[in-house]
């Protein structure tokens, strides 16, 4: 996505892998670490890098536990995470529908 | 941002909110197994019969239905140790799957037991409730071969009240081969390529 003219758009989601992320979570309870690599098909750096903006940003909550001896890094989407999709959804929305 | 963009965003946001919604690798087991059980519970019934063993035919189900839950139970277990992700898609299905389980207990067990109706009408009822179970996981996957499946076990439930009481259950074997286990053999071939991309 080039990074044109923002019209309003959340840039803590405007970025491929970010909304790829909340586009899962919103449909899921929770999602691995490992299921959001391999269903969005991107990196280890990328996707951590992405899941710390979006943490900071308040969006998600990362859990990281252990299942049997490996770490488990769990993802799941907040309220607020929720509405910013939800508000970023919408003002695509309004703009095709002005534009047409 | 270019209208080309908005609507590529929004195709991007549908595109990953469907891949939540690919229908569980392993459930390819669990329908294999019922229509196994299915089959080989309807052999066995007609088996006894003859040999006129009429008396053992609830025995024959009870023992293959028992099976049939126990290993339902150890291989769910087993998958949600290794699960990756909790899709509402899953958690619907799940709850959709133990519904049907019950309401096949009581029509194909308790009903008949309480004689609420003959036996020659449990494999009408049994093939309403598959109907059910394959034509709703059908929509909520989104997968139109499971829909069609669907609306063949209602074809059968439909055929079958016209057939003699006796030869009923015949139609399952090709009900189950048809709209239960031909499915699961789809399904384990779409589980064994994406296992091959998630390796390469």
């Amino acid at each position: 996505m080039s990074p044109e003219k923002l019209d309003g758009l959340d840039p803590i989601i405007h970025s491929r892998i970010r909304l790829a992320v909340l586009s899962i979570l919103v449909s899921v309870d929770e999602a691995s670490f490992n299921y959001l690599k391999q269903t969005i098909g991107t990196t280890d750096g990328n996707l951590s890098v992405s899941l710390s903006k979006l943490e900071e940003a308040g969006y998600i909550s990362i859990k990281k536990t252990f299942k049997g001896k490996k770490p488990l890094t769990t993802c799941n989407i907040s309220e607020k995470g929720r509405q910013a999709f939800s508000e970023y959804v919408k003002t695509l929305e309004a703009y095709i529908g002005f534009k047409k | 941002m270019s209208e080309v963009n908005a609507n590529d965003e929004i195709r991007f946001i549908r595109e990953m909110i469907e891949r939540t919604k690919e229908i569980t690798a392993g459930s390819w087991m669990f329908f294999l197994v019922w229509g196994i059980v299915a089959i080989l519970g309807v052999v066995g019934m007609y088996v006894l019969v003859y040999l006129e063993m009429f008396s053992l035919i609830w025995l024959n189900w009870i023992v293959f239905v028992a099976v049939g839950i126990v290993y339902t139970f150890v291989y769910a277990a087993k998958m949600e140790r290794r699960k990756e992700v909790k899709s509402y898609a899953h958690k619907i299905t799940t709850h959709l799957s133990i519904s049907c389980g019950i309401a096949f207990i009581l029509v194909g067990f308790v009903f008949p037991a309480l004689s609420l109706y003959t036996w020659g009408l449990i494999a009408v009822f049994i093939s309403l409730i598959t109907k059910i179970l394959v034509f709703v996981m059908g929509g909520i996957y989104n997968w139109n071969l499971l829909k069609w499946c669907g609306v063949i076990w209602w074809a059968g439930a439909l055929g079958m009240v016209f057939l003699h009481e006796n030869y009923r259950s015949l139609l399952f074997v090709p009900l189950i081969l048809i709209g239960y286990i031909m499915p699961a053999l789809v399904l384990r071939s779409m589980y064994k390529k994406q296992s091959e991309k998630n390796v390469t």
